[in-house]
């Protein structure tokens, strides 16, 4: 009988009755649920233009406010004020966002903003205003102007896989959904297979089962089965997703329509990138569960966890980050670089796949990397593991578990 | 046959050698006691049967054959740490190192089954380990090393934190299994429990062999034999001193201390010779030649060289 088939149920079974796989799962499907949720809801919420106080001759503040009108609500028009404008006076005037002080020298027209949120105030007011500029240094009609400097762009995708911005945008989501999920999945499985590892070493059971099965065997499977966990987690947080969206089109009318762009940059991923998808999703987990089942065989007591798991967390935080940058910019050389190096590139390829479309080679060349990355941490784990699993004591300096690896 | 072999076996941790020299022979169907103090090299010997350790120098070999990963299978240990996995059932616990060690179902249920009947811990079967007493926690983890029929079981200290009454169970399982033919190796503090259980001894100390054979061979080679000579008179003991080579010795526990003469002797002194003498001397009421217990000679060995 495969005793490798054997660890792996009885691990697999552990794992879907362990409290962080659990709490994990049912927290990420709520979070899957929501954010899936959100855009409709929001979607329904009518979206009121902030307000604002222009200050100017009647005229001036008069043609600005109609040149503004697509973006803000002027809730007053004054021909000047007594005082410096305060958040006191914004809340009087309708609780307006900004008082607008608006004049005219030879120089041109000038704004002074004076913003409740500075940082938040929108800069489409400067191009919403810049027709009229022209149109006072020309004669020219602001419509006319208007008319003119507004130039229709249309935005197609030179390489064909997305029919349009919205789509290429969706994808972006997509993208960052799907690197959230494997992070979320990653730090879960941590948690796991380090607690697994930490029971059968400090209750002592680990003596027993490498007297049975080798160590590698007994990693390989623990292993497959936090795969096997993080697959299934995925799975269900998917469908969860796919379900909580359908039911949400079927019963909200308005969100009909906005589900219809969505859907359509999903379809736009090709099958054999959702398989490259997977690809990456299993080499990923299989190179952190090595180096994590690893760290926790030289811990004593599960006190000492954290501190096993803080070096193999960074690789987790900077695939991440660098990962975020890709959803951005998918086509950097160093992003490109990233996403050929191990336990990096299974988030970035991540992102780089579902962002824009990546040349086939490079996703085989990184999978061939990745996949052997993988096999190099599971051969040096399991050396690890096996020393680390018959060390009691005081936890192992680096310099000892290089020693023991020696022999 | 199948006997297990180790041949000049060695290791050391760094500049600390656990094991310096060991060789001894278990022949199939014996029950082998190891003995020796705390840190004489028991356990990383144990550890190295199962490849848990790999030695130095030296071979170990079962049937004439290395140890691999599918002679292991036919292996039952019980380690010195205990450890159970805590939130598992005892019976699927059982029943999955029954698997681990190659039982397939039905067989591994009906295994687990006769074993927690055979321990009395069908009551336990559905609690969860972490719910039992130590005692019975141990009980379940013997379980654990033989429900798979091995044919040769390690136990490394099987009676510690058993009650009386446990250790009865335990006891009695292993002398049904040592009359089954199963071969056994005990490590063990507790001598007056396996003295009798096992027929073959080996007694190491820091890291090497001291003493091995049967209880006969260890005593034939004993280089001293007690005698104990009742009354304690003057005349009598005055014989005893003249022998060459005596030594005036404690009478052991129960045999009385004001009016028993005790004296430790050379071996192969002719005690019929002796008895002669004193016989002459005096009235003699007791003449006892006392062989050393398994104790005596596991105290001097281990003693002499720890």
């Amino acid at each position: 009988m495969n005793r490798t088939g054997v660890i792996f149920a009885a691990e697999f079974a552990r794992r879907m009755h362990s409290r962080p796989f659990l709490i994990g799962t049912v927290l990420g499907a709520l979070s899957i649920v929501v954010t899936t949720l959100l855009p409709f809801v929001l979607s329904g919420i009518p979206n009121e233009r902030p307000g604002v106080v222009l200050i100017g001759q009647p005229a001036l503040t008069s043609a600005v406010q109609a040149l503004i009108a697509n973006d803000y609500t002027t809730v007053d028009r004054r021909s000047h004020l007594d005082a410096v404008p305060n958040l006191q006076f914004l809340r009087s005037e309708h609780d307006a966002v900004a008082a607008i002080i608006i004049e005219r020298d030879g120089a041109g027209i000038r704004a002074l903003v004076y913003a409740r949120e500075p940082a938040a105030f929108g800069l489409t007011f400067g191009r919403d205003v810049a027709p009229l500029e022209a149109a006072l240094a020309t004669g020219v009609p602001v419509g006319d102007i208007k008319r003119h400097v507004v130039v229709p762009v249309t935005i197609r995708d030179a390489g064909g896989r997305f029919a349009n911005v919205t789509s290429a945008r969706a994808a972006k989501g997509v993208a960052f959904l799907s690197i959230i999920l494997l992070y979320v999945a990653i730090l879960i499985n941590a948690q796991v297979i380090m607690s697994s590892v930490a029971e059968e070493k400090t209750s002592r059971i680990a003596e027993l089962l490498v007297a049975t099965v080798e160590p590698s065997q007994l990693l390989t499977a623990k292993v497959l089965a936090s795969a096997a966990g993080g697959l299934f987690q995925l799975l269900v947080w998917v469908l969860l997703g796919a379900a909580s969206s359908r039911i949400v089109v079927a019963l909200v009318p308005h969100a009909q329509a906005l589900a219809h762009s969505n859907t359509a940059s999903a379809i736009s991923i090709p099958p054999g990138e959702i398989v490259a998808f997977f690809a990456f999703f299993l080499v990923g987990f299989a190179q952190y569960s090595v180096l994590y089942a690893a760290a926790a065989s030289l811990i004593n007591r599960t006190e000492d966890l954290g501190a096993v798991a803080g070096p193999v967390l960074i690789p987790v935080l900077a695939g991440f980050l660098v990962a975020e940058f890709a959803v951005a910019y998918p086509a950097n050389p160093w992003i490109v670089a990233c996403s050929e190096i191990p336990l990096l590139s299974p988030f970035v390829m991540f992102s780089r796949i579902a962002a824009s479309g990546v040349p086939p080679w490079q996703i085989a060349l990184s999978l061939a990397i990745n996949t052997a990355a993988a096999v190099g941490f599971a051969l040096l784990a399991g050396r690890i593991y096996r020393v680390g699993l018959l060390l009691y004591g005081r936890p192992p300096t680096l310099r000892q578990v290089l020693r023991a690896l020696r022999t | 046959m199948q006997s297990l072999v180790l041949s000049g076996v060695a290791r050391s941790f760094g500049s600390t050698a656990a094991v310096r020299d060991i060789s001894f022979t278990v022949r199939a169907g014996a029950t082998f006691g190891l003995l020796g103090p705390n840190g004489a090299g028991k356990t990383t010997t144990m550890r190295m049967i199962f490849g848990i350790i790999v030695p130095d120098h030296g071979e170990i070999t079962w049937d004439g054959g290395p140890i691999d990963t599918d002679v292991r299978m036919r292996f039952g240990y019980l380690p010195e740490e205990r450890g159970l996995y805590g939130g598992m059932r005892v019976r699927d616990q059982i029943a999955y190192f029954g698997r681990l060690h190659g039982l397939r179902s039905p067989s591994d249920r009906a295994s687990t089954e006769r074993w927690l009947t055979r321990l009395d811990l069908e009551w336990a079967a559905n609690m969860r380990c972490s719910e039992l007493s130590k005692g019975n926690q141990q009980k379940v983890q013997f379980a654990c090393a033989v429900v798979h029929a091995p044919e040769l079981v390690v136990l490394d200290e099987p009676f510690t934190g058993l009650d009386p009454a446990n250790a009865d169970v335990i006891l009695k399982v292993l002398r049904e299994l040592a009359q089954e033919g199963v071969t056994l190796i005990l490590s063990t503090h507790q001598l007056w429990q396996i003295q009798e259980l096992c027929d073959t001894f080996c007694i190491i100390a820091a890291g090497m062999v001291r003493a091995s054979g049967t209880l006969a061979e260890l005593r034939a080679s004993w280089p001293e034999r007690r005698i104990e000579v009742e009354p304690a008179e003057p005349a009598l003991r005055r014989v005893l001193d003249a022998l060459p080579g005596v030594r005036a010795g404690s009478p052991l526990p129960g045999n009385g201390v004001a009016n028993v003469l005790a004296y430790d002797i050379p071996a192969g002194t002719d005690t019929a010779s002796i008895l002669r003498r004193l016989v002459a001397a005096g009235d003699v009421t007791r003449f006892e030649q006392i062989e050393p217990s398994l104790q005596e000679i596991y105290a001097r060995t281990t003693g002499a060289h720890a």
